[in-house]
């Protein structure tokens, strides 16, 4: 929609480059330049202020399907029929019976034992490429400590009050001081802390969320991604004054507030040169954070290291539900690529945590007896937490011959033995996952299980699909001689043994899985365009309130044009490429309630659309699901404490909301110890308040 | 068969290097011994005597428990014959079942204390080797795995035999513009890096075919970029014999190009050639191993040495059989093959003494 800015806002700058080069006093020019190109940048802001139009959700449908042009679009805007995005108004604006609300009778869950010190060594697989938080390559798993886990949203979702409240989880204030809900016009005031400070000492103003807005929706980032959910999923930004914002939805779904809250503002004096050339200017550059962890320059050791170290002048250090975090001085992360390398330096005491999550690890590798653990140096826990569960399950494409008969996808279902592989190889730790959305807390469905593993049943299934006879390595056969064989594909490497156990037991009922083992890469492009026939796959799912249906099961996720106009599946549909419709659901009676559960407002109703739609996939049965794992498990060296409750409830690792400490001499003592062979008191913990029955 | 006295004369040669000879005997063994395998290690019984009649289902089609008069779910699943028999011993009816010298099967997912997980070698219950993580028989894995992967090179060798003596031969003989257009193209062929074109060429081959027509693939694309190096050499030894005397009487005396190639020439190359074979099996084994190891080569779960390996030094602290098993195995063969190529190359040495000056 900017074009021709862009273009305006390129060639100047391309002038100043190539005059740049013949200069003789280069710093004067170099400062002149920078100047101009602040001023650039700025202008190229302002403009897009002023013009940015807002596009009510029919329009951006109709614009996505392809049946409106971008021209059309900025025709209407320039007529000034579409109301603008960004409104700079005035603190006579804002509505006079707001009522503020600011989360303050929420519980705190940090310990107040906690000291702050130390080092906590760690280490991360790939060196991240970019110190960047969007656009080419920021999604590394260095991200969340210098984006999710320790920047401050406006307000953030308390993590042990899972209750929710006139259709909002709780929040507790984080930038934000309070804030306030307004259901009829789908709007959230938000009003900003006046404490609270960048890690540079500047300010947080109104001006950086609006500047936040104009930077993900920007194309300079590079981040589809982001250019699309910044401008689909929120319609208004309204600045009141410094402190004072709104923002407007445009639909009030439940928890509509953790929409806004969970924003988190953009410094904007410290993108001053935002351009064209964003992606590789800002590569290795730390944005200043509102969190407690910055990344110094000199920490930046590349391809080795690189280290959080905490600000010693954070303006929430005493804040209530931010203070007794981020108790660690310096955290310190080295590249090992390696698990098993990494687990051998987490023994020789070089890492100070390991993840227990896999049973060999926990059982076989440091077993209770093991001598570090015995003698008490090393502590082992297992928190059980309660958080949506990443989707393990086998998903069938059901575009594929003999797939696309249910009763074939039924027999499947008996035949895939999770339950052995859950007692044992995963030695019962795991639990079967009942849905395909579980963890949603009351948007669960409480009632469906998973079909069990039972010969008989998946023989009946198959012998209504005219599968009855076996051939002569035990795979059953139709009389037009088809074998009922599936390739069975999966990226996931380290999780291959499951898939030959499972292999073994559907021979039982007649049914050949082919195991295709994949590089990560070429399974998820294999998934992406539809080429499976039944992949072994999850997706990560973020602590929302409600799952999330339209992806997974609309049929226009399926196909192109699933259905003709009289209602009637397509003949010639083809198979639609990078979506997560892995399944290939083209149902209309699934894709009205989507519809209808995407444009409700009201959470019983969703609720009600959610156990519809379950059920309605319970009896399409192309989805077997898998197992769910409902702790996280973790060893750590003595040293490391953390609250008497371990931790909070939808946490899912010891580095998501920084509840531990170092005690203070305790690493010494322990390395001490473990030369001259002293014992102390074995920890073992398993923490189970939030075990399910 | 009457062989050429200067061959039986090699070939007792051979037999007086003992230790190649030796190697010799004992890799056959082991083929020979390979071939029957599901004989000796195997979870399906060898004989199962029911109601008074004797059946051997080892190579047999797939047996449902109601052939044995199970009932309810096990009559209609594949028989567990380890199970069957503990059934017939139960019931005392005089119902029989043998099962083999080992009674696991390479797929046989054996949860000792009802937990899947590697268990050190364990002679009561048959696992001599141990199991590796998912519970399956390491010997019997490994036998199995030593069977493919001595078939493959074998055919392997075989191929690149054909192949590059056939193409080496033609070079150096007919020599000229097609031995200046080959050498070329050989030189570009062989530099194509081989190893990434097996895993490139492998990865797009549809997970549809069977583990044979895999297997099959996989040797096409091993031969088609390994049979260049044998060409150097055989173009040579034909450009050599080609330009000695006999060649040349026989020419005059009339004989026409094949049976110069074939009377003459070949017979007197192989001395040469021969000695590569064994070098030629090795880099073959390795090479399948290697492919197993980095996941591109026969896909799970079939037994191989590689795959084998990679599981050992994933769990390299807590279940050191495994890598011990599969690197003790590796050495063996490899070794077998080493000596017998030390002593065929011996053997096939016109030099009973060589002189370096």
């Amino acid at each position: 929609m900017s074009k021709l800015s862009r273009a305006a806002f390129l060639l100047p700058f391309m002038a100043l480059l190539l005059v740049g080069c013949g200069s003789g006093d280069r710093d004067a020019l170099d400062s002149a330049a920078l100047e101009e190109r602040r001023a650039k940048a700025i202008a190229a802001m302002e403009r897009h202020y002023a013009t940015q139009p807002s596009l009510p959700p029919d329009l951006r449908e109709a614009f996505e399907r392809g049946e409106v042009t971008e021209d059309e679009i900025d025709a209407m805007a320039a007529a000034g029929e579409l109301e603008p995005f960004f409104v700079f108004a005035t603190p006579d604006d804002l509505p006079d019976d707001l009522v503020w609300e600011d989360g303050s009778d929420l519980p705190e869950f940090a310990s107040p034992d906690a000291k702050k010190g130390g080092t906590w060594y760690t280490a991360v697989q790939d060196y991240p490429r970019t110190l960047r938080r969007v656009g080419p390559d920021a999604n590394s798993s260095f991200r969340p400590f210098i984006l999710d886990t320790v920047v401050m949203g406006f307000g953030q979702r308390h993590p042990e009050d899972i209750s929710i409240v006139d259709g909002n989880f709780r929040y507790f204030p984080g930038i934000a001081e309070a804030w306030s809900e307004d259901k009829e016009t789908r709007t959230v005031y938000v009003r900003i802390n006046p404490a609270a400070r960048w890690s540079d000492g500047q300010r947080i103003t109104a001006d950086d969320l609006m500047f936040m807005f104009y930077f993900y929706q920007s194309e300079w980032i590079s981040a589809p991604w982001s250019n699309n959910f910044y401008s689909r999923n929120y319609v208004r930004a309204v600045r009141y004054d410094d402190l004072t914002f709104s923002v407007t939805l445009p639909e009030a779904k439940p928890d509509m507030l953790g929409r806004v809250l969970n924003l988190e503002p953009l410094p904007a004096h410290f993108f001053d040169e935002f351009g064209p050339d964003f992606v590789d200017r800002y590569q290795w550059r730390f944005v200043p954070t509102s969190g407690a962890y910055v990344v110094r320059d000199e920490d930046v050791r590349r391809g080795r290291s690189i280290a959080l170290t905490r600000n010693p002048d954070w303006w929430a250090k005493d804040l209530p539900f931010w203070r007794y975090r981020f108790n660690y001085d310096r955290v310190h992360f080295s590249v090992i690529r390696d698990t098993a390398k990494h687990f051998e330096s987490f023994r020789a005491g070089e890492v100070d945590g390991f993840g227990l999550n896999l049973p060999d690890y926990y059982y076989d590798r440091l077993p209770d007896d093991d001598d570090l653990v015995a003698r008490g140096l090393i502590a082992k826990y297992t928190f059980y937490n309660e958080r949506p569960r990443p989707t393990f399950g086998f998903w069938m494409n059901s575009s594929r011959p003999l797939l696309d008969n249910r009763d074939i996808r039924k027999g499947i279902h008996y035949a895939s033995n999770w339950e052995r592989v859950l007692r044992e190889y995963f030695r019962g730790d795991y639990t079967r996952m009942r849905t395909t959305s579980d963890g949603y807390g009351e948007f669960t469905h409480p009632e469906i299980r998973a079909r069990d593993f039972d010969v008989d049943k998946a023989l009946e299934a198959f012998a209504r699909a005219g599968f009855t006879e076996r051939d002569s390595e035990g795979v059953l056969v139709n009389d037009r001689g088809q074998r009922l064989a599936f390739t069975l594909t999966t990226g996931y490497e380290n999780l291959q043994d499951i898939l030959t156990i499972m292999q073994r037991e559907a021979l039982q009922a007649g049914l050949l899985f082919r195991v295709e083992v994949l590089d990560g890469t070429a399974a998820w492009k294999k998934v992406q365009e539809k080429q499976h026939d039944i992949q072994f796959v999850a997706f990560n799912v973020g602590p929302e309130m409600y799952p999330r249906f339209w992806e997974t099961y609309h049929s226009v996720n399926a196909y192109d044009r699933a259905f003709l106009a009289d209602g009637s599946p397509n003949p010639d549909r083809r198979p639609k490429a990078q979506t997560n419709n892995l399944q290939l659901i083209a149902n209309r009676e699934l894709d009205a309630l989507i519809e209808r559960y995407r444009a409700s407002e009201s959470a019983e109703e969703m609720r009600a659309l959610a156990f519809e739609m379950e059920e309605i996939l319970y009896e399409d049965a192309s989805f077997v699901p898998g197992f769910v794992m409902p702790f996280y498990r973790t060893a750590a060296w003595r040293w490391a404490r953390w609250p008497e409750h371990f931790d909070v409830r939808i946490s899912g690792n010891p580095l998501e909301y920084w509840l531990g400490w170092i005690e203070p001499g305790m690493r010494e003592q322990v390395l001490a110890a473990r030369r001259s062979g002293e014992r102390f008191e074995p920890i073992i913990e398993v923490h189970d308040r939030y075990r399910p029955e | 068969m009457r062989l050429n006295p200067l061959t039986l004369r090699k070939l007792k040669r051979f037999r007086e290097i003992r230790r190649g000879y030796f190697s010799f005997l004992i890799l056959i063994g082991l083929l020979g011994l390979s071939a029957v395998s599901e004989l000796i290690i195997n979870d399906r019984a060898l004989a199962v005597r029911y109601q008074g009649e004797w059946s051997f289902p080892t190579y047999g089609p797939v047996e449902l428990g109601s052939v044995y008069g199970l009932e309810g779910t096990d009559g209609r699943r594949p028989v567990d014959y380890r199970r069957l028999k503990e059934h017939f011993d139960a019931a005392g009816a005089g119902d029989r079942v043998i099962m083999p010298l080992i009674p696991w099967g390479p797929y046989y997912n054996d949860a000792v204390g009802g937990i899947l997980r590697a268990e050190a070698p364990n002679f009561e219950r048959g696992h001599y080797l141990g199991t590796d993580t998912t519970g399956r028989d390491i010997l019997a894995r490994l036998v199995y795995g030593f069977r493919t992967a001595m078939l493959f090179a074998l055919a392997f060798t075989a191929l690149t035999y054909l192949i590059g003596v056939a193409i080496g031969c033609a070079m150096g003989y007919f020599g000229g513009l097609f031995d200046l257009l080959f050498q070329r193209v050989i030189e570009i062929w062989s530099n194509v890096p081989f190893l990434y074109m097996v895993i490139i060429i492998f990865s797009v081959i549809p997970a549809t075919f069977s583990v044979g027509a895999r297997i099959g693939i996989l040797l096409a694309i091993m031969v088609l970029f390994s049979w260049t190096g044998l060409t150097y050499y055989m173009r040579t030894a034909t450009y050599k014999e080609k330009s000695r005397d006999y060649a040349a009487a026989a020419q005059v005396l009339g004989a026409g190009t094949s049976r110069i190639i074939f009377r003459h020439i070949l017979p007197n190359t192989v001395a040469t050639m021969v000695t590569f074979v064994p070098f030629t099996v090795v880099g073959a084994i390795t090479a399948i191993t290697a492919l197993d190891f980095l996941g591109f080569g026969l896909p799970p779960p079939t037994p191989s040495i590689g795959e084998m390996l990679k599981q050992g030094t994933a769990n390299l602290t807590t279940a050191p059989w495994i890598v011990s098993s599969a690197f003790a195995a590796l050495v063996v063969i490899l070794l077998l093959v080493t000596f017998i190529g030390e002593a065929v190359r011996e053997a096939f040495d016109p030099r009973q003494f060589t002189l370096y000056k």
